[in-house]
């Protein structure tokens, strides 16, 4: 008789199994097997033909041990007592004595390995499963590919837009700063009554340097511009006058040479440059020997000793006239403590001591603002305080408000994807009972088609999340060639790691959440029922489901509709607000008269007026001005200080501020801003030398109210920080500076040489096209000073128009989303109101054949179909109501709570979802009464 | 729907009927299915092993071993209170699905 206990021994391994239950397994198989065996005996068969016969019973061993394993023998932590008849369960009071090394018993070594083992084991049989279900919600998807197709383009447009805002947001809001310890790095801004982000004086950043003992330290910059000379073409560079440690505070180190040292700072310090690493590569081919050499700035010779590290940029705030990439840094070349207290031109930043917070840092600043408006006169009629915000934050506090409404808007598109994604699963639902039912008959259990349903659900989502970042690599582009400032800044140029975990991520999460109602559906699967036929009916819950998916469609839509409105309206008053002046058919240029070569005011003065007459005998010219700062320019440091009337009581004074500009006679004729009263600078006044000055309308509106300002003094600054009185001659309209929307300060015009700026802009208005006439006005120029490089050159329209950037940006994409919830929501609403009138076709068929009236069925039908849109139409402007206010800081000539778009997008969607049920409603009714009783 | 994947689907609900009576050992219930079947449906051990381990850990059934004397002793399967509720839902379950089929297939109109 054969040993069956070692025939199983021998064939059977089953290594993550404990030993004693395995030793179990091995005596059941061996009895069963030699039961077999004494049957086949007793049949008459031979020991041999016995043997053979009970063998067949197990002729694939592996197999066997897989199957065993997968029936959960491997895991099995309970202690299979080999019990007698007498089965008691084990003592649990009595603690077992432990077993004496190397007894029988000491399986300790072999239980934690067989606990590993069982790990594995488990592992790697649900790696096993999952790949059984993955494998099988493949072949379910592409055997509906009209259906995963669509699913999937659903939901590349909603998780594409998603993770492209999202990289933008990533990259503008939760990215750090590229600089050495930059979540430490605050910006300070001065306050002067209403003037809340004002640059500081030299004194100030010197007080904040000696009391502060929160911050490490303070740096600070004033962006200028200069002309390089000598070696090649004489070129405009921007150029950062700077305390010896602010490229440090700002960079690891340089990638030539040296940064500036303290000695390199202050009066009579030897002129020395850092230059960017654009311009070293420029202008002086990227040869390492330029550390060292000499080069002319503005006629000055200075000595090169560094070069910044390639992409070093400065991140500043909108609004501090910093711009991101300057050509050279200059060390200060004036004693910053000995300057006037009320000259602030310099823009501050400081690094926090580890462990300070913002917070701290501001009740600090607080303090010393109080001590120093105590102490000196000039702060305290000023009323000084000083702010310390995040660079971090602050560089995008004017674009938070407007990405995070992007980033809800595009979160609604996805809601409403995965709604039509969910509504399309559902439609799915009669097909995939009978599936389901099949299934749970053969055997599967509730957990496993419910794994399975969302396995398939997750696998669509995932595949057009993968897709998506095409989509979503497309959309970046585009958002880079609308890049307005506070954005382009910080620009994104692709996906990166964060980005493409977020598009994982929201591709699991669509797939769970679309993948839910039908799991959902299968949770609560009754096989009887099913069976006895119930497959076909069209459930109430389905019903509910696809009522409630369209109704928070509708509602989504509305919002995103509402906000796109409101967006497009803003954008719309934008193109028609007036900036004030004229900007068609004038061409710009600037030019710096600055350094060695015009060091005396008569030199510059001389300059202008040449280049004014000699452009203005160009054909094609129709007038020429001069300018020290343009509208909507932010590159150079605004000018701006005190103005009070002549004789106004001490306590007046220091208390208002206006734009300072010093225009030349032509400047108001060439832009056509409109006089509202007096005159313009005329030839007489520069015979004269008259201290004369033309003010806005609001300027004078505000100090003369009964309109007598002509003739009246005006107490000014003289562009050298000196006050002076001058003459109002002039009243003309005010001129948007700034923004299209905000008025920002009134302002006023000095003419040209009683304040002389080292860089002036010329405006030239053209009879043609004003591009073909820049070749002869460079030629001009250089025939008064071939080294004098003509910078930005650019027209009077572009600056107008990035002044729309902003808003034209956020109205495109808003709009963009708008226009897509609309378009899915119409599919949705479509494919919903088609699958409800299939589902119902017998039904109309039934009621058609016992004479029902058509117009009757079709109210029916429209009456099922709208109730969910209305419903959600109501619940979409409650939500608008709520929402929209948020917005308010984006519009612009709409109030955010606009009754007529309200209900106009409610009408809007109601006629859409009127049109979208009433197509499949027509369908039906138009038909023949006997296809639809025979429609199964 | 060949033998093989009817007797596939159909395997658990067959054990657990067999042990509706009393408890059995593990070739007996393969014997006693082949009985009833007329020997239509046969369970070789590597088949029914398996189902066994896996009810078991389903909590469906429970195994024992019993000395009987002069007997080896045997491991003996007995339904539980829930092996036995799913049973009565498996074989309703079975009756409504066979009905349905045999409804579809007799049919004879359109």
């Amino acid at each position: 008789m054969p040993s069956w206990v070692e025939y199983v021994r021998e064939h059977l391994s089953l290594p993550n199994c404990r030993p004693e239950r395995e030793a179990q397994i091995v005596e059941e198989l061996a009895q069963q097997l030699d039961d077999a065996y004494q049957e086949a005996l007793e049949s008459g068969l031979s020991e041999q033909e016995a043997f053979s016969a009970a063998t067949r019973h197990v002729c694939d061993w592996p197999a066997l041990a897989n199957d065993l394993m997968h029936a959960g023998i491997g895991r099995t932590k309970r202690v299979q007592l080999p019990l007698s008849d007498q089965h008691t369960p084990p003592d649990l009071n009595q603690r077992p004595s432990p077993p004496g090394p190397g007894s029988p018993g000491d399986l300790s070594s072999s239980d934690s390995s067989t606990i590993s083992k069982d790990r594995r084991v488990r592992i790697s049989q649900m790696m096993d499963t999952v790949r059984q279900d993955l494998h099988y919600a493949g072949r379910m998807l592409a055997k509906k590919p009209v259906f995963t197709l669509v699913a999937i383009l659903t939901l590349v447009i909603g998780i594409g837009a998603n993770t492209a805002i999202f990289s933008v947001v990533d990259s503008v809001l939760l990215r750090p700063l590229p600089y050495p310890h930059s979540s430490r790095l605050a910006v300070v801004w001065s306050v002067f009554g209403k003037e809340g982000r004002a640059p500081s004086s030299g004194p100030e950043l010197i007080s904040l340097r000696e009391r502060s003992r929160l911050f490490e330290q303070f740096a600070g910059i004033w962006v200028q511009s200069g002309a390089l000379t000598g070696r090649g073409e004489p070129e405009r560079v921007s150029l950062g006058l700077v305390t010896s440690n602010f490229l440090s505070l700002l960079s690891a180190g340089p990638q030539l040479g040296r940064f500036f040292l303290p000695h390199d700072e202050g009066q009579g310090a030897a002129p020395v440059v850092v230059i960017s690493h654009e311009l070293w590569q420029r202008r002086y081919g990227a040869d390492p020997r330029i550390i060292g050499q000499p080069v002319r700035l503005s006629g000055e010779l200075c000595t090169v000793v560094g070069v910044l590290p390639a992409g070093f940029k400065l991140i500043f705030p909108e609004g501090a006239s910093v711009p991101a990439h300057i050509d050279v840094y200059i060390p200060f070349q004036w004693d910053l403590a000995k300057q006037s207290r009320d000259q602030g031109y310099i823009r501050i930043i400081g690094r926090l001591r580890d462990g300070a917070t913002i917070q701290q840092a501001q009740a600090e600043l607080d303090n010393i603002a109080s001590q120093l408006r105590s102490e000196f006169l000039e702060y305290s009629g000023q009323n000084l305080h000083l702010q310390a915000l995040s660079l971090q934050g602050d560089v995008a506090h004017n674009v938070r408000r407007a990405l995070l409404a992007l980033f809800a808007g595009t979160a609604f598109v996805l809601l409403i994807a995965c709604a039509n994604v969910a509504m399309l699963v559902l439609s799915r639902a009669n097909e995939r009972r009978d599936e389901i039912t099949v299934r749970a008959a053969l055997g599967a259990g509730r957990a496993r088609i419910i794994r399975q349903l969302l396995t398939e659900s997750v696998l669509l989502s995932c595949l057009g999340g993968i897709a998506a970042l095409a989509v979503s690599w497309g959309i970046l582009r585009i958002l880079w060639v609308l890049q307005p400032a506070g954005i382009a800044r910080m620009a994104p140029t692709g996906l990166n790691l964060a980005d493409l975990v977020f598009n994982l991520l929201v591709s699991v999460f669509c797939g769970i959440l679309f993948g839910l109602s039908p799991a959902l559906e299968a949770r609560g699967l009754d096989l009887a029922s099913m069976l006895r036929g119930a497959s076909r009916s069209t459930g109430g819950n389905k019903r509910l489901s696809r009522q409630l998916l369209i109704g928070c469609e509708v509602a989504l839509t509305f919002v995103l509709l509402t906000s796109s409105v409101l967006l497009i309206r803003t954008f719309a008053d934008l193109l028609r607000v007036e900036p004030g002046f004229n900007p068609n058919n004038v061409l710009t240029f600037q030019v710096s008269l600055t350094g060695v070569r015009y060091p005396t005011r008569d030199a510059a003065i001389q300059f202008i007026r040449e280049a004014q007459r000699k452009l203005s005998t160009v054909p094609g010219v129709q007038s020429v001005g001069v300018v020290s700062h343009l509208p909507f320019d932010d590159n150079l440091p605004n000018w701006y200080d005190y103005y009070w009337r002549e004789g106004a009581p001490q306590q007046e004074q220091n208390t208002l501020m206006a734009d300072h500009r010093s225009v030349s006679a032509g400047f108001f004729d060439t832009l056509r801003i409109d006089f509202v009263a007096g005159r313009d600078f005329d030839s007489a006044d520069e015979v004269a030398n008259r201290k004369v000055v033309i003010i806005d309308d609001s300027l004078a509106n505000q100090l003369w109210p009964r309109g007598d300002a002509i003739g009246k003094a005006l107490n000014v600054e003289n562009g050298d920080f000196v006050r002076d009185v001058a003459e109002v001659i002039g009243v003309v309209k005010h001129v948007q500076y700034h923004s299209l929307t905000n008025q920002v300060r009134p302002q006023i015009y000095l003419r040209y040489p009683m304040a002389v700026r080292a860089n002036m802009s010329f405006v030239v208005r053209t009879n043609a096209s004003p591009e073909t006439l820049v070749p002869l006005i460079r030629r001009q120029v250089a025939d008064l000073d071939k080294d004098l490089p003509v910078a930005n050159v650019r027209l009077m329209d572009d600056y107008v128009s990035d002044a729309r950037m902003s808003a034209r940006f956020i109205t495109v994409l808003c709009g963009s989303l708008g226009a897509i919830a609309l378009l899915l929501s119409c599919i949705g609403i479509y494919g919903v109101t088609s699958s409800a009138v299939a589902d119902r076709t017998k039904e109309i068929g039934i009621r058609m054949a016992l004479g029902a009236q058509r117009y009757k069925i079709m109210m029916m039908i429209l009456r099922a179909g709208m109730t969910p849109i209305l419903t959600g139409g109501l619940l979409g402007f409650a939500l608008s109501l709520a929402l929209t206010p948020l917005l308010s800081s984006l519009l612009f000539g709409v109030r955010p709570i606009d009754p007529v778009i309200l209900f106009s997008v409610l009408m809007f969607l109601f006629f859409v979802g009127l049109s979208a049920s009433s197509l499949p409603a027509l369908r039906v009714i138009r038909g023949n009464p006997i296809t639809a009783l025979r429609c199964e | 729907m060949s033998d093989r994947e009817l007797k596939k689907g159909s395997a658990e609900l067959l054990v657990l009927s067999c042990l509706e009576a009393r408890p059995r050992h593990g070739y007996e219930i393969g014997k006693l299915i082949e009985a009833r079947s007329n020997r239509r449906i046969q369970f070789r051990i590597a088949s029914l092993y398996p189902i066994l381990c896996r009810l078991e850990g389903r909590g469906l059934i429970s195994g024992r071993w019993i000395e009987r004397s002069g007997e080896r002793r045997r491991r003996y399967y007995r339904l539980t209170a829930r092996g036995r509720k799913f049973l009565e839902a498996e074989r309703t379950a079975w009756g409504d699905f066979v009905a349905t089929i045999n409804r579809v297939v007799s049919s004879t109109y359109a």
